[in-house]
């Protein structure tokens, strides 16, 4: 065996800790990566087409609050009365931000992020309630999941040091995933409800 | 095994959603490499935190400047010359550019060392070379760079880059030698005892 050999031979090392969060926090901050958008996420992951998504997204999240009648209505009334349009896509939420903005800029993103934060705890409570309820997820859908949590995590940690002009835009991008996760979690919870068997 | 760096092809269509900013692209090009690089910096600075700030900065650089990589060269090239000058400029900041002294270099007809050696006994003698020697050492033999090329990557010579491999080399023969000698000087008084 020559040195060369030898050398190349020497197994590979991977560093104690992994880097990778650092850089996507680092990538987010400079504006040089975005998650992807959550309609081709979606399509290519689920195969779910957007119409039906959107549909099926607004029966997710006010028939098992009803169905279990769960505590919290103010959680459960702001969940129901949340318009179709805003949980369709992301760009009908642009677009709704976008047709809101008036002389008095300040007062209307203040309103946006409460709306947005509302949604946001709607979205988490209807994950929460029917997590034990709902079919165990394949592979595939558990990695797509474990995907957006982390996503969700790096919007959390985003929003700890952002400034307050990109506090919308980023809750935005919060909510946009848990509709994603939502998505997700409804085909296991229609599932589940299908053939009696849950997580235990 | 090393050799792993130059093995990995990345699709084109990873780049190209890289370049449109999309995070799981980022994400997909850090794990294909993270092996290869953290490996390459390992063994040019020989110490694991270094080598990880290595890793981490190499790859942050690549992220940005992806829109100046060309699909000329295959993408593992670009980034792992980005990792040695990355790490080529870590020694020198860190005044570890000198390189190893004069040595004596014996070729007798014995089979290397490194034959017999086991592979911890390498990585601990490859240890021990100076930073510079050793990352010459590593780039001329593992990761097939041209004496004329290390010359460029270090600001040196070609004869130097010939040397620092010759006495590198040298070096290594020398440390694992004893090792060895000593490995069957025990295993005979084991036996005599016996």
């Amino acid at each position: 065996m020559s040195l060369p050999e030898a050398l190349r031979a020497l197994p590979q090392q991977a560093p104690a800790q992994s880097v990778w969060p650092q850089l996507a926090a680092q990538l987010a901050a400079q504006g040089r990566a975005r998650a992807q958008p959550a309609a081709r996420l979606s399509t290519r992951r689920w195969r779910v087409p957007a119409a039906l998504a959107a549909g099926v997204l607004l029966v997710a999240i006010a028939w098992p609050l009803r169905q279990h009648k769960t505590p919290g209505p103010a959680v459960a009334d702001a969940t129901v009365s949340l318009p179709a349009a805003s949980i369709s896509t992301n760009a009908a939420n642009s677009a709704n931000a976008t047709s809101k903005q008036s002389t008095d800029r300040s007062a209307d993103a203040a309103t946006r992020l409460a709306s947005l934060q509302d949604r946001s705890q709607a979205l988490e409570h209807w994950l929460r309630e029917t997590q034990r309820a709902a079919a165990p997820l394949s592979g595939q859908d558990l990695a797509a999941a474990a995907e957006i949590e982390d996503m969700i995590a790096l919007v959390d940690g985003q929003l700890g040091a952002a400034p307050r002009d990109s506090e919308v835009r980023l809750w935005q991008r919060r909510v946009a995933l848990l509709e994603d996760l939502t998505a997700l979690r409804y085909s296991s919870y229609k599932l589940a409800e299908k053939t009696g068997v849950a997580l235990r | 095994m090393s050799e792993a760096f130059s093995q990995l092809e990345l699709p084109a269509s990873v780049v190209e959603r890289a370049r449109a900013g999309d995070l799981a692209a980022f994400e997909q090009i850090y794990r294909r490499f993270e092996k290869p690089v953290y490996t390459l910096a390992l063994r040019m600075l020989g110490d694991g935190e270094s080598a990880r700030e290595v890793l981490h900065d190499a790859m942050l650089k690549v992220f940005q400047r992806i829109d100046q990589y060309r699909n000329d060269a295959p993408f593992w090239a670009w980034l792992r010359q980005i990792v040695s000058n990355e790490a080529l400029m870590r020694l020198r900041r860190e005044h570890r550019f000198e390189s190893e002294a004069d040595a004596e270099l014996i070729v007798d007809g014995a089979a290397p060392p490194w034959v017999r050696a086991d592979s911890l006994a390498l990585e601990r003698a490859l240890g021990t070379l100076p930073a510079l020697t050793r990352s010459v050492l590593w780039l001329y033999h593992v990761e097939g760079y041209s004496h004329p090329e290390i010359a460029g990557m270090v600001g040196k010579t070609i004869s130097f880059s010939k040397s620092q491999v010759a006495r590198g080399t040298a070096r290594l023969r020398d440390l694992l030698v004893p090792a060895e000698v000593e490995s069957v000087s025990c295993r005979t008084q084991t036996s005599l005892a016996l």
